[in-house]
């Protein structure tokens, strides 16, 4: 089993997440607006990852459709708001996050009975399928606008500049991410999702009810995820079902965490930071091979490190500790 | 699309070297005037994006090598267009638009389709630089009371006006119009607006259906018009979903005597797909080199097709003149403004009315082409060229209607 | 109109089952989930439209050497891809090293191709059948029927042939199966180079009914999770009927419900049936389905 940071307690994680959001809130006075751009799309990711995590990374229940939750997050938020003329737009917003969150929660819970009895990659394809039939199903129900697209409040207050709004906005939300899946992971659930991931069956046995923390977990996944969905759709401003249904957060989320190390919190960060600045600033010039290096990239990634950087560090530790051992004798 | 070790080792080289992550983007060169902005390359617009990217390029190229830049205020400047692949991502594309910002880029050409640049329209109108795109005609772009975006096309809503007004004249008058569109934004104005300006002309629209975005089967179509038998079918639809409508429909033997696809007919390897079959069908043109327009740099429209055959192999397309025509409106409106301020070129953009290339260059208060002047014409493929065939100001050939039929086609 | 709609189901049903047939055995004998199918579909496709444009080869006749090359494809990807990637790390994670290979694959065919669409069109291209009040494209009826006779020819060959034998028992028991000689590693490779060679055959079935585009390898790809859910892992009667009853479904919701629908209805019935019934209509215990 693998702890945020091995021995020591959730306090310790903690303390460092809130320091590190610190750090990172004050960086736009030193980032050029388009560093500010970049580290949007890091702390986007990270929170996505970190909010798949929680379900995929503790139990092993790897879900390949959470653009299911950022589009219908998104598209919530924004037709709630065209329901609300009138309201200012910090009120409408408020009010249309809260909605997306528990409208995604409540769907998560109706499809968790079913979907959650499946294990691996029949849960895996499952979700995939949840996430196409809320894609079509929003871009074809001409009420919920998914083809025609949709434009959200601007609600950036009017002395900040926008790109920094959304960076602190997804910072926030982010950093609220990782201290929720912290408190899971140290909590009672987090030692019950650890050990279906391990082995369902006998954590069953051995009277883990491990139902209810499957879907638990799902739900929790799917609000934080929604979260992230619909500060990213206002940051867009204009949104169609193509630009939040995207693909690219079906598996993106599932490369980081493999790249950074499955099953931990930092691994997921560390694994969306690498590959947000390897797609967006090494690749960003690239006119027309940037997709091939992205492909060959995740093809060596998993040839060459199958456990992820933190199972590089982790052997790296172990060394370590053996040589040290062994000096001492 | 030229990909040689170079460019890549060039690139990648530049990559590693941190690039303007930090503050302190590096100071404009002086001799260079840099249009920065996105296409995409990748992903399903990946087909108009490098039509688009071609006609940015290839203006640049005459600009440069023929006419050794341009000069504005006594001094003579380079072009230098600086694009990106944003893989019809929105995030993506507003990323690296920012970066251009950043590197003090002060003019901005669009992406295609309205999810990607209105994101990025909302940036540049903010920093208060213009942008020039052809790609991004949904209503919804010109509804925000944008100041500095400026569209070489009509929005989508006001595009088939000629269309209608050609069904209008039509003799025998038909009886009964049937639109299909595809589920998507562009798609999808551009049906509605003319199903509404069609119903207001008192034309006999009975039947709409939606298609899905991207298509494997339109055997339901086919049945549809099968069983209603309309006299015009008005497909907005993408090139390779009307390929596939039209060939299920020749397959089937099931005629329509005004088959009008928006989008396929005017490419070549669309009609050399079809072969015979393609004569008669109907599209929406935007424009043919061979129209009557002089340009003050490249001579006519005419001229620049010969220039573009002659250094790119892909075929010419309308978005490849309108690409280009993004360059020329931009050096006409710095010479007007005798300057290289944004907010000065913006100001001659917005009053910019110049015979170009692509036709007369322009702009609604809001942005968007002038439905007049810039307004699609109604295109028929006739003897396997695609022609002008109304408004008659503008014909190149006389319309056929009816067409003729699958079955005499296959005799033919 | 019915029966034309049943008809037009049945004929892109044809097309679906051939397509998924690949992904349905590879799944179902080495548990590997390939995301690249979609991709290896295409590359059926465009050697069929190269060998038509250059050589003027009929697609039909191109069927085989297309399915030989396909085959080679698929069986080097095992050796030297997939089998690392399945020792190393886990099933799921091959699922990502094919992603990998999804992407590169778009992304070459989209610089040697161009992005723009093409299409094989022979001279029969536009004729048609009829039967009574029911009219089928001549290309679809070639399809189905190719699909209908390699379907068959991939059953017989898994049920009676020795190779067959190897293969069904390699996947109902991998160690049982080696202790008794036989060699799993290029049992795994035949099965990858099988499903390669029946992905390209769906390829050049697709390209001879329908113009095609790189963006189009997600479509198969998920088109193939689908069919497979739907029929049953790991067996051709499975790929067959989850594709037939697909292709109805298509064309009957496009009838009924509203021409845009289709997709969601596919996907609606995927989510169902995996929660009904997740080892699919003719679903049996192959490694997959575990």
């Amino acid at each position: 089993m693998k702890l945020f940071v091995s021995g020591r307690s959730a306090w310790v994680s903690i303390a460092i997440t809130l320091a590190g959001a610190l750090l990172f809130a004050l960086l736009p006075a030193f980032l050029s607006p388009y560093g500010v751009r970049v580290g949007q799309l890091f702390v986007l990711a990270a929170g996505l990852a970190v909010a798949w995590t929680v379900l995929g990374g503790f139990s092993g229940y790897w879900s390949f459709g959470n653009a299911a939750f950022v589009g219908t997050g998104a598209f919530v938020a924004a037709l709630i708001e065209l329901a609300l003329p009138g309201w200012s737009p910090a009120g409408a917003f408020t009010v249309a996050l809260l909605a997306a969150m528990l409208l995604n929660g409540l769907l998560a819970l109706v499809i968790a009975w079913p979907i959650l009895r499946l294990r691996g990659i029949y849960f895996a394809i499952a979700m995939l399928g949840v996430s196409q039939v809320c894609y079509e199903l929003v871009s074809n129900i001409d009420a919920l606008r998914g083809a025609l697209g949709v434009n959200l409040l601007d609600i950036v207050p009017k002395d900040v500049r926008p790109e920094r709004f959304y960076y602190w906005a997804l910072l926030l939300a982010a950093t609220a991410i990782i201290l929720i899946a912290i408190c899971v992971r140290h909590s009672k659930l987090g030692y019950g999702l650890l050990a279906i991931r391990e082995d369902e069956d006998t954590a069953r046995m051995l009277g883990v009810p491990t139902a209810p923390y499957k879907i638990s977990a799902f739900v929790i996944s799917a609000m934080l995820t929604a979260m992230m969905g619909v500060i990213y759709a206002h940051n867009l401003g204009y949104i169609t079902a193509n630009s939040v249904f995207r693909n690219e957060f079906n598996l993106n989320v599932i490369v980081y965490s493999l790249l950074g190390g499955m099953g931990t919190i930092i691994g997921p960060i560390v694994g969306a930071g690498v590959m947000t600045y390897v797609t967006q600033v090494l690749l960003g010039d690239l006119l027309d091979i940037h997709m091939f290096i992205t492909g060959l990239l995740l093809a060596i990634l998993v040839l060459a490190a199958p456990n992820g950087l933190y199972g590089i560090y982790d052997a790296y530790r172990l060394r370590l500790k053996r040589q040290k051992r062994e000096a001492g004798r | 699309m030229k990909l040689d070790r170079r460019t890549v080792l060039k690139s990648m080289g530049a990559a590693v070297a941190l690039p303007a992550i930090g503050r302190g983007a590096q100071a404009q060169a002086t001799e260079t005037i840099v249009i920065g902005g996105s296409v995409p390359l990748s992903g399903r617009a990946a087909e108009t994006g490098l039509n688009v990217n071609n006609g940015y390029l290839a203006a640049q190229k005459f600009f440069n090598e023929q006419l050794n830049g341009v000069e504005i205020d006594g001094k003579r400047y380079k072009i230098d267009v600086r694009l990106f692949d944003d893989a019809s991502d929105p995030a993506r594309a507003s990323t690296l638009i920012q970066r251009h910002l950043d590197d003090g880029v002060q003019f901005f050409l669009g992406s295609f389709g309205s999810n990607i640049v209105l994101p990025t329209a909302a940036i540049v109108e903010r920093a208060g630089k213009p942008m020039m795109q052809t790609g991004g005609a949904s209503d919804q772009i010109y509804t925000q009371g944008y100041k500095n975006i400026f569209c070489m096309f009509p929005r989508a809503s006001r595009q088939l006006y000629n269309t209608i007004e050609y069904f209008k004249v039509l003799q025998p008058a038909p009886k009964s119009i049937m639109f299909a569109m595809a589920n998507d934004a562009f798609s999808k104005t551009l049906a509605e607006g003319a199903i509404a300006f069609g119903k207001e002309k008192g034309l006999p629209i009975n039947d709409i259906v939606t298609l899905p975005e991207n298509i494997t089967d339109a055997s339901s179509l086919v049945n549809q018009i099968r069983s209603k038998k309309p006299d015009v079918l008005l497909a907005t639809t993408h090139d390779q979903n009307s390929l596939l409508i039209a060939r299920q429909l020749i397959s089937s033997n099931v005629d329509v005597p005004l088959l009008y696809l928006s989008l396929g007919p005017q490419l070549k390897s669309f009609r050399d797909a079809l072969g015979g079959y393609s004569e008669g069908l109907y599209f929406q043109q935007f424009w043919d080199e061979r129209s009557p327009y002089k340009d003050a740099f490249f001579g006519s429209a005419q001229k620049f097709a010969d220039y573009y055959r002659q250094h790119f192999k892909r075929d010419i397309a309308y978005h490849t003149a309108s690409g280009a025509a993004c360059i020329v409106a931009y050096v006409h409106a710095m010479k007007a403004a005798n300057s290289l301020d944004p907010a000065k070129v913006r100001d001659k953009l917005a009053t910019l009315d110049v015979e170009s290339l692509y036709g007369r260059i322009k702009f609604t208060p809001e942005g968007d082409g002038d439905p007049v002047h810039l307004g699609s014409t109604v295109g028929q493929v006739l003897k396997g060229t695609a022609e002008v065939v109304f408004p008659e100001a503008s014909r190149t050939a006389a319309p056929v209607f009816p067409a003729p039929k699958w079955a005499e086609k296959r005799r033919g | 109109m019915t029966m034309q709609t049943l008809v037009d189901g049945l004929v892109l049903g044809g097309l679906f089952s051939l397509s998924a047939v690949g992904f349905s055995l590879l799944f179902g004998v080495l548990g590997v989930v390939n995301l690249s199918h979609g991709a290896f579909v295409l590359i059926g496709g465009y050697a069929a439209y190269t060998l038509h444009e250059k050589l003027g080869l009929d697609p039909l006749l191109a069927l085989p050497v297309i399915m030989l090359g396909m085959f080679c494809l698929g069986y080097a990807f095992q050796r030297s891809v997939i089998q690392w990637a399945t020792k190393r790390a886990s099933l799921l994670a091959s699922m990502l090293l094919t992603y990998g290979f999804a992407l590169m694959i778009r992304n070459a065919l989209v610089l040697i191709y161009s992005p723009d669409f093409k299409s094989v069109t022979p001279a029969y291209a536009f004729d048609s059948l009829s039967f009574g009040e029911v009219t089928v494209g001549l290309t679809r009826v070639a399809a189905l029927l190719v699909s209908i006779v390699l379907l068959a020819a991939l059953a017989a060959t898994l049920r009676y042939s020795n190779i067959g034998r190897t293969i069904r028992a390699t996947a109902q028991q991998e160690q049982a199966a080696a202790l008794c000689g036989v060699n799993i590693r290029h049992v795994f490779a035949l099965t990858s180079g099988l499903s390669a060679a029946f992905a390209g055959a769906a390829g050049v079935a697709i390209g001879l009914v329908m113009p095609f585009s790189p963006p189009d390898e997600t479509l198969w790809t998920v088109n193939a999770f689908v069919v497979v859910t739907l029929g049953g892992i790991g067996s051709p009667a499975g790929a067959l009927v989850g594709g037939l009853i697909l292709g109805v479904v298509n064309t009957m919701t496009a009838q009924l419900i509203g021409a845009a629908f289709p997709n969601a209805m596919m996907f609606l019935l995927l989510v169902l049936m995996l929660v009904v019934r997740p080892a699919g209509l003719l679903g049996n215990s192959f490694k997959g389905s575990r």
